[in-house]
């Protein structure tokens, strides 16, 4: 089913040597910049995720707030008003979350969506999913949820913050990165990228579509979705203005795109390069300069997509990847 | 009037015409024959700007106009009637002819044009404020034909003008032609219908896969077995 | 009663502005082929543009325009010609992506000189009502509906019977065969994209008294503009400004009957209905 190259990756001490040099981070960096690489890398994992759907087989979702607001506001409201263990809350809104992907993916295939209808379609699915948290007090309505103290107790879902956080997610998002190269070296991404490139030639080869898309967006939500529990817990306040509101899926796209759509380390790259540098001018000129990051993000979007269409990762293999095969060109 | 010298054209890099070289007398109407494939709408595209050539000159009264732009090309009065009429189709037959003189020197003659037009297609007379979408496919080419005239032609590119008509209105059609070069007019025909253009125009090209593989006066063309095995694709 | 009356005709009068909100997208989009989602954010712009007039020079936001109309086109033509003309040929999605970079540079833009806190922009007619039986109307929402309706008229006359506005529908219908009849093809999609910008200086001016203004409003404008279009089929004029009336009654309707956060729904349930069933908008059209 799944490639060599992917087990090649797996195996590959290159990958782990990255990811060993990077969870011993913390161990040097300030708590501050541990913060940082922490947001950093739950856009790693959201943006990757993303890349699933938006990527590999070409539909512009703008409905992952959906994903990440049922993983985050959902689990944080069972938690905090019915006392479910996050564990089970990040079950449970996972399992939503993957249902109400295949509802968009059943919808969008339902009704032979083209790519604008699709857009705006998730779109206002998303700007639905928003009035309704903030209008629905169970899931903390416009003030949000603010979630017991982390003391570090992981059968409560608890790391303790800070490091603790970190690694998990590290974790998560060295996982998801490594879902999409497996999914790009197996049959289901193959099909998706058929889909992609053309989906009535797809079809009339005998791709299911159906059948992979809404594989694609379950898996994409359900990650998605994951990440969403992990990152309020880090961040122990649920605010539906951050955690559901479109804005986020926006910046996830631009990621992407700004690293490489469709290709297995694009996103990472995308939001490993954006996220800090938005989030070290958020802290030293934030006060001063509100949006300063954003506006920097709009700008950088803009001339990679005009300079270099398929994201910056393209240029990177070439500057730096050249000679060494350390990791499968996909 | 209008002269092409070796002219190499094409798609992404991917020449379909290689070393095109013809010639449009003043007065003259000229064939350019061709089965399917052989690069009668990339010519013609070429000479309307539509497709930059990558080598060769195109020359019309003897300015180069190689490298005009398509806009350039109408001010200069070298206009295309493309296959398939394109006319607009929710706009009225009255608005069709008033965009066919839209360029800066047919604007302020569109008057005295479109009397003209209308003198010689009195069926869309009956239908100017009609929608283009709703003629009938005849109808649609007259007023493609005359739309172009409109634009003051100096030169008029007819891109398979007999395509999907029936037997009647093809013979109307090119009644008109002739009628159009009694008036003067300069006229290449792309078709594909060989023994009709070998009756309406004085002389013709005969292309095959990208190149000329016979030119000359009709009589020489019709005569000619080259003509076809090029067209058989022998 | 009133209230259903008083709801109406409130409905229409927002409705006819987000109408004229969504006429440059459409044009916009039936000529070039560009969704704007950076559309909001250039409302926004216009009326913070409104704002700065009146902190510097005290100017009414009704005689601003007459700046910010000039200054909003030329931004919107250099915007088409230095950002998205370059895009031609490029997949449709990576023009989204563009204009999703766009917006936020506006935004945040916007936010660095302005600050994040709510604005208002004071005006004559801000306090003005009309009385009418037992409905009581804001002047500048009567002002706001006229002028919305003058200029949907207004561009509606001009693309019946100008050579321009000729030109921009042959654009639309054909575009090769357009450039056949020596039209510019590229500087119509520049102009067009200009004009539908230039719109918005007018529409901004309409929506701001009496309405606070922040500067990360414009993704809502853009989802609203998007409704509309989308309702009125996409380049259907008359599709279009019937489009926004429908937003426009709905959301005032939904929040006099419905509850607050349901009547906030009802608009975008109503868009993902006729998306789904009626694809190609509202309005019947021969085909």
């Amino acid at each position: 089913m799944i490639k060599d190259d992917f087990f090649k990756t797996l195996a590959s001490p290159w990958l782990w040597g990255i990811v060993l040099l990077g969870a011993m981070l913390p161990m040097v960096l300030s708590s501050y910049y541990t913060h940082i690489l922490t947001i950093a890398l739950v856009y790693v994992a959201l943006a990757s995720a993303w890349n699933i759907v938006g990527g590999m087989s070409g539909q512009i979702s703008l409905a992952h707030s959906l994903f990440i607001g049922t993983g985050a506001m959902l689990s944080a409201a069972l938690l905090v008003k019915l006392g479910i263990n996050m564990w089970a809350g990040l079950v449970i809104a996972a399992a939503t979350a993957g249902l109400l992907g295949a509802i968009i993916a059943w919808i969008d295939f339902r009704f032979q969506l083209g790519h604008l209808s699709f857009v705006l379609i998730t779109l206002a699915f998303a700007e639905m999913a928003s009035i309704v948290v903030e209008g629905w007090d169970f899931l903390g309505g416009a003030s949000g949820l603010l979630l017991p103290q982390d003391t570090g107790n992981f059968l409560d879902f608890q790391f303790g913050g800070g490091r603790g956080a970190f690694w998990v997610m590290l974790g998560l998002a060295t996982i998801i990165v490594l879902v999409n190269v497996a999914i790009l070296n197996s049959p289901l991404g193959y099909y998706l990228r058929t889909i992609r490139d053309n989906e009535k030639a797809a079809q009339a080869i005998g791709v299911n579509v159906l059948r992979q898309k809404t594989t694609a967006m379950v898996i994409s939500a359900v990650l998605t979705s994951i990440v969403g529990t992990a990152y309020v817990r880090y961040l122990t306040f649920a605010d539906p203005y951050l955690l559901a509101s479109p804005v986020i899926t926006i910046e996830i796209v631009l990621f992407a795109t700004v690293g490489g759509l469709g290709r297995a380390y694009g996103p990472a790259l995308g939001a490993l390069l954006l996220v800090p540098l938005g989030e070290v001018l958020r802290g030293k000129l934030g006060g001063a300069v509100p949006g300063l990051h954003y506006f920097i993000y709009g700008i950088v979007v803009i001339v990679v997509i005009l300079a270099t269409p398929s994201g910056l990762l393209p240029l990177f293999e070439r500057l730096f990847w050249r000679r060494s095969r350390m990791l499968p060109k996909i | 009037m209008l002269e092409v010298e070796g002219l190499v054209a094409g798609y992404a890099g991917t020449p379909i015409l290689r070393d095109i070289s013809l010639r449009l007398d003043r007065g003259e109407t000229v064939g350019l024959l061709g089965a399917n494939n052989a690069g009668k709408t990339t010519l013609i595209n070429s000479l309307s700007g539509i497709v930059t050539p990558m080598a060769g000159r195109i020359i019309f009264d003897g300015r180069d106009v190689t490298r005009a732009t398509p806009m350039q090309r109408v001010e200069m009065g070298i206009i295309q009637v493309p296959e398939g009429r394109l006319v607009f189709p929710e706009m009225s037959v009255r608005e069709n002819l008033l965009l066919g003189g839209f360029c800066d020197r047919a604007r302020p003659l569109r008057p005295r044009q479109m009397e003209k037009v209308l003198a010689l297609f009195p069926r869309l007379k009956e239908r100017l404020s009609q929608p283009a979408g709703t003629l009938s496919g005849g109808e649609q080419q007259m007023l493609a034909i005359g739309r172009g005239l409109m634009a003051e032609a100096r030169v008029l590119m007819l891109d398979e003008p007999s395509l999907g008509l029936s037997p009647l209105f093809v013979q109307y059609i090119f009644g008109i032609v002739d009628q159009l070069h009694k008036d003067g007019l300069t006229m290449l025909l792309v078709e594909q219908n060989l023994n009709l253009t070998l009756r309406h125009a004085q002389r013709c090209y005969v292309l095959e896969r990208g190149h000329i593989a016979v030119e000359g006066a009709a009589e020489v063309v019709k005569n000619d077995p080259r003509t076809r095995q090029a067209y058989l694709g022998l | 009663m009133s209230e259903l009356w008083q709801a109406l005709a409130q409905g229409v009068f927002i409705g006819s502005t987000y109408g004229l909100l969504a006429l440059g997208m459409g044009l916009v989009y039936g000529v070039s082929g560009v969704v704007n989602f950076a559309h909001g954010d250039f409302i926004s712009l216009a009326m913070f543009m409104c704002l700065a007039l009146f902190s510097a020079f005290s100017l009414d936001p009704y005689v601003s325009v007459l700046i910010t109309i000039p200054v909003m086109t030329a931004i919107g033509a250099l915007v088409y010609r230095f950002l998205l003309r370059p895009m031609v040929g490029y997949k449709f999605l990576m023009v989204v992506q563009l204009t999703l970079g766009l917006s936020l540079v506006l935004q945040n833009g916007i936010l660095m000189i302005f600050g994040g806190q709510p604005a208002r922009t004071p005006s004559i007619v801000e306090s003005k009502l009309i009385i009418l039986g037992d409905v009581v109307l804001r002047l500048a929402h009567v002002i706001a509906c006229a002028v919305a309706f003058a200029m949907a008229i207004g561009l509606y006359v001009m693309l019946r019977s100008t050579d321009f506005g000729r030109s921009i529908r042959a654009v639309h219908q054909n575009a090769h065969a357009a450039a056949l009849m020596g039209i510019d093809v590229g500087r119509v999609q520049v102009m067009t994209f200009a004009l539908g910008i230039g719109i918005l200086a007018v529409a901004a001016a309409l929506l701001l008294p009496g309405t606070p203004i922040q500067p990360t409003q414009g993704l809502q404008y853009t989802v609203i503009t998007l409704l509309v279009v989308v309702l009125g089929g996409m380049t259907n004029f008359v599709g279009i400004m019937l489009g926004g009336l429908v937003i426009g009654i709905s959301e005032a309707m939904g929040t006099v009957y419905v509850s607050d956060t349901l009547g906030r729904l009802v608009p975008y349930a109503i868009f993902v209905l006729i998306m789904l069933f009626r694809p190609q908008g509202l309005t019947w059209r021969a085909s």
